[in-house]
């Protein structure tokens, strides 16, 4: 626990955690301190000026919040008259130049000089001069769209290309009102991470190439989830909304902040894998290549599972821990053998040591919680023997199958529980499509042994049923929500240890040792 | 008035080059500052009363005092020669006439601080003056007098000259270090201060060209002979440079306290083409304007001037005969620190075009009263707002104008009140 | 100021000849980081070619091993860096308060109503290209002309005729 300290905000004593700045420390017991150029993953700049606040017998009087850590006694102004006065004339000058087109701006709606300017401004307009113009819709690469009259210059583009990707690719050039952000021109964005400069962005000067126009922002459904890009497991919100007479569709995800993972930003790769969550889904069950009604479909897959000897499960790492529990009670209870093989994640050297993993699965540790064996011997092995394999989103397509492998996939009786059309579900003897992740909850672990959780975020007007279910009408016995929480504390100390039942905000750090105190 | 402090080699032909200028006492005070503590020399300098003389006037041996004891990191100095406030012109004549004086300053403030590395910051339009420096310094190296072993004293100095390309902005210190570390000039937020943590994160003193030259003197003399010239709060000479509408302008090396209206008259000449005074700018550009009532009653020092609402700034008085345009003047100014503006801190970048603009409307005759109170009110919106004064450099006059002589504005806004002619001032 | 973000690629790939090549590895030794190089390489460029190209902001910011977005902030912050080619003649003009008031107007219309160049030209045949600046810092001397580094003081249009009659 950080050490507090009491300071006073117009004159009311709080408690705040000492080492912040008066920004990051009010806003945690609910004060707000309008900035822009300020934030917490690309430190103080200053140069807004929207931040000042006075210091009650402070030497200098006015400060910028930004740079002030809190100290024990400071007497923060934030009503004053004369405070109110600086926020209405800083916005006043934020907006001569400003083209005021939120009518047309994607930044509507969740932006920072239309909210600070009914919170602090409020007042008609005096500019009655020509405004500064400058260039508009400029490409920047990577997706990344720039309006530089939009812009109110306060660098955190600039700031994340130079300090967080050390790509350096924005500047701000020119001075006066003249100044503008902008690439050298043959070198645009050229990082894996460039599109976070559209959500560091306060106000609509970078959008996003993929999301312009597309939706309002007041429309949009603001979900939590965990990117399944890889196994960095990247808190994200997913920000989807059913238009009339149309599908639950989403229309981007967006960073969460965890400190514990991902920080305040994810990459673009896995931001942009919401397309894959909208589209190339499997719609309809098939039985033998022809489309059937979904309860014939598991009826015949169950009926086919009874009838066979020797049948192999094969589980994707990107299931989530709850599916890998009642996909491993099917096997028990078929007495049915379980491999989490899926080579075809794994992109060596892919990897770049800050967030984007090798390891393209987003629950692997869980397979190796489970103790699923994932290596390859075992799964040809198992294979070999096998007469049915039932395959739970786990494309053996990623990579060029061995022929001994290929062979036997033609023989062999198979069974696609499939999220997504794939080479794999197309040639499979019964297809049945299977819930996103996006569309159930659930609970994944990643490469660092962090316990998360996410909720079920879209709802398709016609819902493919989630893998759990489909594992219970195959005859798994450990499905309900109850049973299978069960099962995880007792593979999980920590979490039956937790006095809540539910995995943190920020996620449960497993111990090493947590990890290898499995029970079977 | 005059005295021959600074200027003593002014006007001794060659006196820029380092045989001619040590005929006349160059370098002749380091034997003595080597052999005294540095800590004396810091005293000394204090003792003398010595204030920074690039316009805020801050004493310089209290500012090398700041510098934390015990830091294991470098030390440097940035000799500010960007002299850039519109009517400034002093530094130049040092740099070209008698740049040995400067170095020797350098070595004796460098010595006092524990420095080995100094740059001096000369501003990119000083083309000749920069030949003239460098050569200066080339000559000194080569005597010895910088280097590995500093006249034979074991200590070692090395000094860059580092040329900035256009910008008054990197005459605010904080902008000039960003200027030298190769950024763009915009001041960085203080604290930390730079005598905490300045160029390349290590403690820095910058003090103005004239400053440092002003230490040969102080160490040769004495701080007593160095106070023994201005006023008791403002001690010694200061090379004031009187431009405008005067008959003799140029640069004249003063004690500090004389009568302003004494100077205009008997050492510049006094208002040229026999026409009446309008006002005076007492400091350069960016200090409040003076109306001849108020410049009557003034003194060539920090005090005299904070008594009358404006700066002694960096000496540079210009005057202004009957004819100026005040609501001209104004545009004119503005259009500077606009120009200047680093365009960093939103009020200065936005709001100094904003104003230029509204000005523009007015003389066009397209403003209205409205905008001479808009006008008032954006420089105190903008003025303090911001990271460095620039802006308030550029409020602080223009607010002078636009009380001081408001009929002039008036003039030009379209609804003015009937009976007020644009040209009622104006014979 | 007025807006310049527009750089002139030339085509040609940019170094510096042996003079420039040896001077910055004299400065470079002078500075704890390379970045503050910048200023010093960006003045090289303008020696060696008259303007600084694009070309150029790139190489200096490769050779120095910072961004090129940096040396082009740099570039069109310090106003004397000219991205565009100058006239073999450049004039710089004070504008500002103390030339202002002492005639610097004649001056830029002289120019503009004798030979036809106005501030932010070049003229047609290269000759000469003209631009106002601020304060040059010879107020006490002022209008002040700067014909090619070198200032010309007390300028009035009959003093301005003749110096620019001996230009080539």
């Amino acid at each position: 626990m950080a050490e507090m300290v009491k300071l006073f905000v117009n004159g009311q004593e709080v408690e705040v955690e000492s080492g912040k700045n008066l920004i990051d420390a009010l806003e945690v017991v609910g004060i707000e301190i309008p900035h822009f150029c300020y934030h917490p993953a690309l430190g103080a700049d200053g140069n807004c000026r929207m931040c000042l606040v006075g210091i009650e017998d402070g030497r200098p009087p006015l400060v910028p919040a930004c740079k002030t850590p809190v100290a024990e006694g400071l007497k923060v102004q934030l009503d004053t008259d004369k405070i109110k006065k600086i926020q209405r004339d800083v916005m006043e000058l934020e907006l001569i130049n400003h083209p005021t087109d939120c009518p047309v701006c994607d930044q509507a709606g969740e932006c920072k000089l239309q909210d600070y300017y009914m919170s602090y401004d409020h007042q008609a307009t005096r500019m009655r001069v020509p405004q500064v113009l400058k260039g508009k819709k400029l490409d920047f690469g990577c997706g990344v769209i720039h309006d530089q009259e939009r812009c109110v210059l306060c660098a955190r583009c600039v700031r994340f290309t130079r300090q967080i990707t050390k790509t350096g690719e924005l500047g701000i050039i020119n001075r006066s009102d003249e100044a503008r952000v902008t690439l050298f021109p043959g070198r645009p964005l050229n990082n894996r991470y460039a599109l976070n400069v559209v959500d560091l962005c306060p106000v609509g000067a970078m959008t996003s190439k993929d999301f312009r126009f597309k939706q309002r922002a007041w429309f949009l459904k603001r979900n939590k989830g965990i990117c399944h890009g890889c196994s960095m497991g990247c808190n994200i919100f997913i920000d989807h909304n059913r238009e009339k007479y149309k599908d639950d569709l989403i229309y981007r995800f967006r960073p969460r902040f965890n400190p514990e993972v991902n920080g305040y930003f994810i990459c673009d790769k896995g931001r942009m894998s919401y397309h894959q969550e909208n589209e190339g889904r499997l719609k309809s069950a098939r039985i033998d290549h022809e489309d059937s009604p979904l309860v014939q479909a598991l009826q015949t897959a169950r009926r086919r599972i009874e009838a066979s000897d020797k049948v192999l499960l094969l589980v994707s790492p990107n299931c989530s821990l709850e599916q890998m529990l009642a996909i491993r009670s099917l096997a028990t209870e078929k007495g049915a053998t379980i491999s989490g093989y899926s080579d075809g994640c794994i992109q060596t050297g892919d990897a770049d040591g800050y967030l984007i993993q090798d390891d393209k699965s987003a629950n692997r540790a869980g397979l190796e919680l489970l103790q699923i064996d994932t290596t390859y011997d075992f799964f040809k092995e198992s294979l070999q023997r096998a007469d049915t394999l039932v395959c739970f989103n786990n494309d053996l397509f990623f990579t060029d199958p061995d022929p001994v492998v290929a062979e036997k996939l033609k023989v062999l009786q198979t069974i696609a529980i499939s999220t997504h059309e794939t080479p794999f579900s197309r040639q499979a003897g019964i297809a049945i499509p299977a819930a996103s992740y996006s569309e159930y909850a659930g609970s994944v672990i990643n490469k660092d042994g962090v316990l998360q959780y996410f909720g079920r975020a879209v709802e398709k007007n016609v819902p493919a049923p989630e893998m759990i279910s489909i594992a219970r009408d195959l005859g798994a016995t450990l499905t309900e929500p109850e049973a299978l929480l069960h099962a995880m504390k007792r593979c999980i100390p920590a979490l039956a240890a937790a006095e809540s039942d539910q995995i943190p905000e920020r996620g449960l750090k497993l111990t090493l040792s947590e990890a290898a105190h499995v029970t079977a | 008035m005059e005295v021959k402090i600074l200027s003593a080699k002014f006007d001794i032909k060659d006196a820029h080059t380092l045989a001619v200028a040590k005929e006349h006492g160059a370098y002749a005070t380091l034997d003595a500052v080597f052999a005294m503590e540095p800590a004396a020399v810091i005293d000394q300098v204090k003792n003398s009363g010595l204030r920074g003389r690039g316009g805020a006037g801050f004493p310089a041996g209290l500012k090398w005092s700041f510098l934390p004891k015990g830091l294991n990191k470098p030390v440097y100095l940035a000799v500010n020669s960007d002299e850039s406030e519109p009517a400034t012109f002093k530094d130049r004549y040092i740099l070209t006439r008698d740049p040995h004086m400067l170095i020797e300053g350098i070595i004796i403030c460098c010595y006092a601080i524990g420095c080995h590395t100094a740059y001096i910051y000369i501003r990119g339009e000083y083309t000749t003056q920069v030949k003239a420096l460098q050569k200066a310094i080339d000559e000194a190296y080569a005597a010895g007098y910088l280097g590995d072993d500093v006249a034979g004293k074991g200590f070692q100095l090395d000094v860059t000259v580092h040329r900035g390309a256009g910008a008054y902005v990197c005459g605010e210190e904080t902008a000039l270090l960003e200027s030298v570390e190769g950024r763009k000039g915009q001041p960085r937020s203080k604290p930390p201060f730079p005598a905490v943590s300045g160029l390349y994160g290590c403690p820095t003193i910058i003090n103005n060209v004239q400053t440092i030259a002003s230490l040969p003197f102080i160490m040769q003399n004495g701080a007593e002979a160095y106070k023994a010239y201005g006023t008791e709060k403002s001690p010694g000479t200061h090379l004031f440079g009187i431009s405008g509408h005067v008959a003799k302008p140029g640069l004249y090396e003063l004690p500090l306290g004389l009568p302003l209206m004494d100077v205009i008259n008997k050492v510049a000449g006094g208002v040229w083409k026999e026409r009446k005074l309008k006002a005076v700018i007492p400091g350069g550009s960016s200090t409040p304007v003076l109306t001849p009532e108020e410049a009557e009653t003034t003194t060539l020092d920090y005090e005299s001037m904070a008594a009358h609402k404006t700066m002694f700034g960096s000496g540079g008085i210009v005057v202004l005969d009957e004819t100026v345009d005040m609501v001209q003047l104004v545009k004119n100014l503005i259009d500077f620190y606009h120009h200047e503006s680093c365009g960093q801190c939103t009020p200065c970048r936005e709001g100094l075009g904003w104003m230029l603009k509204i000005v523009k409307q007015l003389l066009r005759g397209e403003g209205t009263m409205a905008d001479i109170d808009l006008l008032v009110e954006l420089c105190d919106n903008i003025e303090m707002k911001t990271v460095c004064v620039l802006s308030a450099a550029c409020t602080m006059p223009v607010r002078s104008y636009l009380n001081k002589f408001r009929h002039e504005f008036v003039a030009y806004a379209s609804d003015r009140p009937q009976g007020i002619d644009m040209n009622q001032d104006k014979d | 100021m007025s807006d310049r973000s527009q750089l002139i690629f030339t085509g040609k790939p940019f170094q510096y000849d042996a003079e420039r090549d040896a001077e910055f590895e004299r400065l470079v030794k002078r500075y704890p980081t390379r970045e503050s190089m910048i200023l010093p390489a960006l003045w090289l460029t303008q020696e060696q070619e008259g303007w600084i190209p694009a070309e150029a902001i790139a190489y200096i910011a490769d050779r120095i091993g910072t961004f090129a977005s940096q040396v082009y902030e740099a570039a069109t912050f310090y106003t004397m860096y000219h991205l565009h080619p100058m006239g073999r003649n450049h004039i710089c003009i004070c504008r500002t308060l103390s030339c202002w008031l002492r005639g610097k107007q004649e001056i830029v219309d002289y120019l503009r109503d004798e030979i036809g160049l106005k501030p932010g030209q070049v003229s047609e045949d290269g000759k000469f290209s003209l631009e106002e600046v601020e304060c040059l810092g010879h107020c006490g001397s002022a209008p002040v002309v700067q014909v090619n580094g070198e200032f010309h003081e007390n300028m009035d249009v009959d003093k301005l005729k003749s110096l620019l009659a001996g230009l080539k």
